[in-house]
């Protein structure tokens, strides 16, 4: 709307006073309050008290009475384990790994799907499959194909000659992280491939035939015109990977449980661990709020991306 | 230049088989595992082909008269029960809130929709412990209110963008004409908005029941009777102390994931317009 | 059917004002057209007064009921849409009943009214096909229709008619006139196409910037506009504004170009006098505008700059002092781009306008 220029604008009123301009929306808050209430409860409740018991000491039995006062001294505790380093190396590189080559299988996948062709849909609902089902699922299968002895990837890997005798996969500190990245990456790539389908489809045909037009080859087109439109998408399919992956509990815990020797603990498997294995809830708050933190960040270029030009109606 | 065309095309298809292959083989592998006999299936090398291909492992689960088979038909009803329940109560918290940010401007709608969306960050671990007290203190720890409630918060940030997505879709002159032939504001948007947004409210189903269906970890930390049980948790029973019965765990974890592969092929076009909405903008 | 008065009507988003302090009163019957340019906050006045956003300062009154804080169901009008807003999940028939069903008619006199506007509009063939069945201008049709089927109090229609094509519109424009003839219906009409206003409305408002700046019949807005603004939206081609100088030596008064001087008449040197600088707009419609190939007493020099022949008229863009001045003449005289031309203009159907207010000179 245009800001006018007429001097008689001085009688104008201006909405003005938050407080105002809170009671004549009070109706509106009626939609959002069931969603407010609900989340206030189990989520802003649980914030609170995860921060808030970070600096307790408390017994095994969680009875918040008999806790005592410890300050900064869980923080202290996790800053200065040995574990805390290499936890947090292995987070690192299940994070980036899976988040890397699912973003990667699903790119290759949805530029080969871009095109029409017979059985594409039938292909693209048997690549999502593994998206469907529960990581619960996913872990106990794939469980038994890395099985030391009846693992059907053990016995390939024998039959074509790439090693003696059948790997134990999760039972070796070498191979307990990798296979388990392979695991991620098997649910999560139809996922980046999905959301990259739906963002090829923004590419505006016209922009291809001109660059046809002015000469360039296949790699051209897709590096100068298709790949400007897929950073948005990319973007957001990036963040949304690595907060999956940041948080995937599952299948590191059915599969492994983050052995053999710690080989393939992360944050969270490690915090559940001090919490549910150790009984130390205090010291596991306050690896939890340290979570926050990272989450925070992370959530921050999230919204960023997500909220890229959305702009509410004016009402 | 059509050489190099066809190249690319060609790099294309190898590359679809390759990812076929890797999606196909272990559900594959799942599959022909499950009609096995456990003798069968504990062989090395392995039996590539079942040579005696028997459905025991199914019959066995599916038979109410079987101690198994009752405890496995339980656990499904139970994970269908808490998965609707959380599905119609998502739904009906969901689509005023969606609405709302969809369409009014108030004081502090951007912070409220920042704070949907943040939610979705936050791991089920670290909210299990705090959540658990809550749950003590709400005397829920036991009942499936518990898994309910916490469903459907895990859902909602999800749901509220996901139909806010389709609210934004719908143009706002609807309800403006609907006001102006004699609504309120409440019958423009029970009368004309609703029956408009049943793509949108379909798409977030699914993936409230597919959330739900699929859970684990608060499963697990909130039930303590074996009856109560939802899939996820209950088949780890299957796993005896000294031997797993992998051939039964392959059929349980096959009829486990049958009733949400199913409901996604049927209403895959909603589940992937559902998955991109947002993110995309056209 | 009932008259709607605005008065210091006003509607502002936080520091931003969308309208600004309007004011007009449309006659019972009256069918006036809301014109100007997009963002000119025409459509936030429709909408303030069909009640569908809340006003910031002032009352509105339909018939002589204040209807301030009543609801839009309240008011009892009815509204065309630019983009018709025909419910997609319902049937044409359904389209047109909802209006009564909210009002809780009978079943049957539904049926009957139904039936009767879809004869009128000569829709009947279409009541059981949804909307997107149908064509633009059907679509169109429906729309109608639904603001028919009840007996408003008034119609207020967004651009009801920019959706359809170029013959299709000239055609509806025809029918609404009719329309309007015949149900002596109380129109507010927006539009951003002033022909639409000039051929349909009775009076119109021209807005800009949020601010009305005349509310007047098409003829006495096209003759005597009230500022720049004004002289440049209603008409086309537009009027030639050209920027210039009032020379003032003894008893007469003329306009100054770069190396000529225009004496004027008695009549607009007053006017001209009455300016607060020296700085005066000349304005002038192609159609009193002569264009000579020597140069006579009290014509301007300029150089053609195009010549457009529409057919039965030919415009001439004419550069005069740096600005663009629009001649027309008839189609058989010949006239080349870049050759020196001279123009004569008509003293008593020419405008003067002050250079700093950009306001209309008028003999004081």
């Amino acid at each position: 709307m245009a800001v006018t220029s007429d001097p008689a604008s001085g009688s104008l009123r201006r909405d003005d006073g938050l407080l105002r301009r809170i009671v004549a929306h009070r109706a509106d808050y009626a939609y959002v309050l069931p969603a407010l209430v609900v989340m206030m409860v189990v989520i802003a409740y649980p914030i609170w008290f995860t921060i808030d018991m970070s600096f307790y000491k408390t017994p095994a039995s969680l009875q918040l009475r008999d806790r005592t006062f410890v300050g900064w001294k869980n923080y202290e505790t996790i800053l200065t384990a040995p574990a805390f380093w290499s936890v947090t190396l292995n987070t690192v590189i299940w994070t980036l790994a899976s988040t890397f080559f699912a973003f990667l299988l699903g790119l290759g996948a949805a530029l080969s799907l871009h095109r029409e062709f017979a059985g594409r849909a039938v292909l693209r609902a048997i690549l999502l499959i593994p998206y469907v089902i529960s990581a619960v699922a996913a872990s106990y299968l794939w469980k038994w194909l890395y099985h030391s002895d009846f693992g059907v990837i053990g016995a390939l890997s024998v039959q074509w000659g790439f090693t003696d005798k059948p790997i134990n996969f999760l039972d070796n500190i070498h191979t307990a992280l990798p296979s388990l990245i392979v695991v991620n990456i098997w649910r999560e790539f139809s996922f980046a491939m999905i959301m990259l389908m739906a963002g090829l489809q923004t590419v505006p045909e016209q922009l291809l035939r001109a660059a046809q037009v002015d000469g360039a080859n296949a790699w051209q087109r897709f590096w100068h015109v298709t790949a400007p439109h897929l950073k948005g998408v990319s973007m957001v399919t990036v963040l949304l990977l690595m907060v999956a992956n940041f948080n995937s509990f599952i299948v590191p815990y059915l599969m492994t449980g983050g052995g053999p020797a710690g080989a393939s603990d992360i944050w969270i498997t490690h915090i559940y661990q001090i919490a549910f294995g150790r009984q130390n809830w205090g010291l596991a708050s306050a690896y939890s709020v340290i979570l926050f933190i990272v989450m925070m960040c992370l959530g921050y270029f999230y919204v960023q991306a997500l909220t890229r030009g959305d702009k509410g109606r004016p009402e | 230049m059509s050489g190099r065309v066809d190249g690319w095309r060609w790099a294309g298809r190898v590359f679809l088989v390759l990812i076929l292959l890797f999606t196909a083989v272990p559900m594959v592998w799942m599959l022909l595992t499950s009609i096995k006999s456990q003798f069968a299936a504990m062989q090395y090398p392995p039996q590539w082909w079942p040579k005696e291909p028997t459905l025991q492992n199914y019959t066995k689960l599916l038979d109410p008269t079987n101690p198994v088979g009752n405890d496995f038909l339980r656990y499904m009803w139970n994970s269908f029960y808490v998965s609707l329940a959380t599905t119609v109560l998502g739904v009906a918290v969901a689509v005023p809130a969606a609405y709302a940010f969809s369409r009014f401007r108030f004081p502090g709608r951007t912070f409220l929709f920042f704070a949907v969306l943040l939610r979705n960050m936050f791991p089920a671990v670290v909210f299990l412990m705090p959540l658990f007290i809550l749950m003590r203190w709400l005397g829920l720890v036991g009942t499936h209110g518990s898994l309910i409630l916490t469903y459907l918060t895990f859902g909602l940030p999800l749901s509220i963008w996901l139909l806010k997505g389709f609210y934004d879709n719908i143009p706002i002159q609807l309800e403006q004409a609907a006001r102006i032939d004699g609504a309120t504001r409440f019958q423009a948007f029970l009368l004309i908005v609703m029956p408009l947004s049943v793509p949108g409210i379909l798409a977030t189903s699914i993936f409230s029941f597919i959330g739900a269906w699929n859970e684990y970890v608060y499963a697990a930390t909130f039930l303590n009777r074996q009856d109560q049980l939802t899939l996820p948790v209950g088949i780890q029973r299957f796993f005896a102390e000294f031997a797993t019965d992998w051939p039964g765990l392959m059929a349980a974890t096959f009829l486990m994931s049958v009733p949400v592969v199913v409901l996604f092929l049927v209403l895959q076009r909603y589940f992937v317009r559902a998955l991109t909405e947002g993110a995309v903008k056209s | 059917m009932a008259k709607v008065a605005l008065e210091n009507v006003v509607k502002t988003y936080g520091p931003v004002t969308a309208v600004g302090d309007v004011s007009f009163t449309v006659q019972d019957g009256e069918f006036v057209a809301l014109v100007g340019p997009s963002g000119c906050g025409k459509t936030t006045t429709l909408n303030l007064i069909a009640g569908l956003i809340p006003m910031s300062g002032g009352n509105i009154r339909i018939g002589d009921k204040l209807v301030n804080d009543l609801d839009p169901k309240d008011r009892d009008i009815a509204m065309v849409f630019q983009n018709y807003a025909l419910y997609p999940n319902k049937t044409v028939a359904k389209n047109l009943a909802f209006p009564l069903q909210m009002r809780r008619l009978s079943k049957d006199e539904i049926l009957r009214k139904v039936t009767e506007t879809a004869r009128v509009l000569d829709i009947t063939h279409l009541l059981e096909r949804k909307p997107r069945e149908l064509s633009g201008g059907q679509q169109q049709r429906v729309a109608l229709g639904r603001a028919l089927v009840r007996d408003p109090r008034a119609f207020l229609m967004d651009e009801p008619l920019s959706n359809l094509d170029a013959k299709l519109r000239v055609q509806m424009r025809t029918e609404l006139k009719r329309f309007h003839q015949d149900l002596k219906a109380t129109i507010i009409y927006v539009t951003h196409d002033q022909l639409e206003a000039v051929t349909m409305a009775d009076k119109m408002a021209v807005m800009n910037g949020g601010t009305l700046q005349q509310y007047d019949s098409p003829k006495n807005v096209f003759d005597h506009p009230v500022n720049t603004f004004v002289a440049s939206f209603v008409g086309s081609p537009a009027m030639s504004l050209v920027p210039l100088r009032r020379v003032v030596d003894g008893d007469t008064v003329a306009l100054a170009g770069n190396g000529w001087q225009m004496p004027l008449s008695p009549a607009n040197a007053r006017k001209a006098l009455g300016a607060k600088s020296d700085k005066l707009i000349l304005g002038a419609r192609h159609s009193t505008i002569a264009l000579h190939d020597t140069p006579h007493a009290g014509t301007v020099p300029g150089r053609v700059y195009t010549v457009e022949p529409t057919g039965d008229v030919t415009f001439v863009q004419v550069h005069v002092d740096g600005a663009i001045v629009i001649a027309s003449l008839a189609p058989d005289v010949p006239v080349r781009s870049d050759t020196n031309v001279w123009l004569g203009f008509d003293q008593t159907r020419m405008h003067l306008f002050d250079g700093e207010t950009q306001m209309a000179l008028t003999q004081t």
